[in-house]
């Protein structure tokens, strides 16, 4: 489980609990305009989630830590794929994040408005 | 980054595009989109960043592609009678905007600025169809552009093409 917040024109992930431990991360950091977007996605977890380095897969109970597909680095903390969320990144370490939150739709709403918001600012 | 892209654009926002305008927001997911547009789910993230990506670009294909032009290109001389006829021809198009326009609109501002842009230019034409047989007793602008979005939601309430 993951609890993602908005302070200012910083979006912070925080790993809870042993997640920290699986995932091999306790927290993420990352500038709002390297934000793209949030979707509710609990389909996600069905597909092909790539190689696995460094992390902790354990099918159908849990998926965390770095994940390699197309070429691209996912970052992965998710144990019921119905709480799933994927934050689209650019320019970072990851190209995007699935985490699993308490509030998915709460979740993706929080990160829509502060991107709409910091959009008005600029 | 710079990653070929193994879809045609185009073909994904459309696809997209025909499933928001049959469907709420919240009732089309992602596995929706990833089997309608025929593409993996980590390429339509990497492409459109999010669904609300994907849906504020269907609806920015619609407007800039559909509904402008079509509204734009309607004589004057047809009256409101040849525009309705215009945007009957650009149903789909109309049934994304109706939707957008009750639903998403007053929680996103993106969606707002989209279904604003084309009220615009509805009613820029609306005023060119009234044009200047203006006369007294005749519909004002709101209200004609009113009646022509009543008169599609009310088909699409009944199911009857127009």
């Amino acid at each position: 489980m993951a609890r993602v917040t908005v302070d200012g024109q910083t979006l912070s992930v925080e790993i809870e609990g042993l997640d920290k431990l699986w995932a091999l991360k306790s927290s993420l950091t990352i500038p709002l305009a390297n934000v793209r977007g949030a979707t509710v996605d609990p389909g996600v977890a069905k597909d092909s989630k790539g190689i696995r380095a460094p992390g902790t897969h354990i099918r159908g109970v849990i998926t965390a830590g770095t994940f390699h597909i197309d070429g691209e680095r996912i970052f992965w903390d998710v144990h019921d794929p119905a709480q799933a969320v994927v934050i689209e990144l650019a320019d970072e370490r990851y190209a995007r994040l699935i985490i699993q939150v308490d509030d998915p739709a709460a979740t993706v709403a929080l990160i829509v408005r502060a991107l709409t918001e910091s959009q008005d600012e600029l | 980054m710079g990653r070929p892209k193994a879809f045609d654009e185009t073909d994904a926002v459309l696809a997209a595009a025909a499933l928001f305008a049959d469907r709420v927001y919240a009732g089309v997911s992602v596995d929706d989109l990833v089997v309608a547009l025929g593409v993996h789910r980590h390429s339509l993230y990497r492409t459109f960043g999010s669904k609300r990506g994907l849906y504020l670009a269907a609806l920015r294909w619609r407007r800039e592609n559909q509904l402008e032009p079509a509204l734009a290109e309607t004589p004057a001389t047809g009256g409101l009678e040849a525009l309705n006829r215009a945007l009957n021809q650009e149903r789909e198009a109309l049934d994304l905007f109706l939707i957008a326009a009750v639903e998403q609109a007053s929680t996103d501002p993106g969606v707002a600025t989209e279904v604003g842009l084309f009220f615009t230019a509805l009613d820029a034409a609306v005023a060119r169809a009234l044009g200047e047989d203006h006369a007294a007793g005749s519909p004002s602008v709101a209200e004609a552009t009113a009646a022509i979005l009543g008169h599609r939601l009310r088909a699409k309430a009944t199911g009857r093409p127009d």
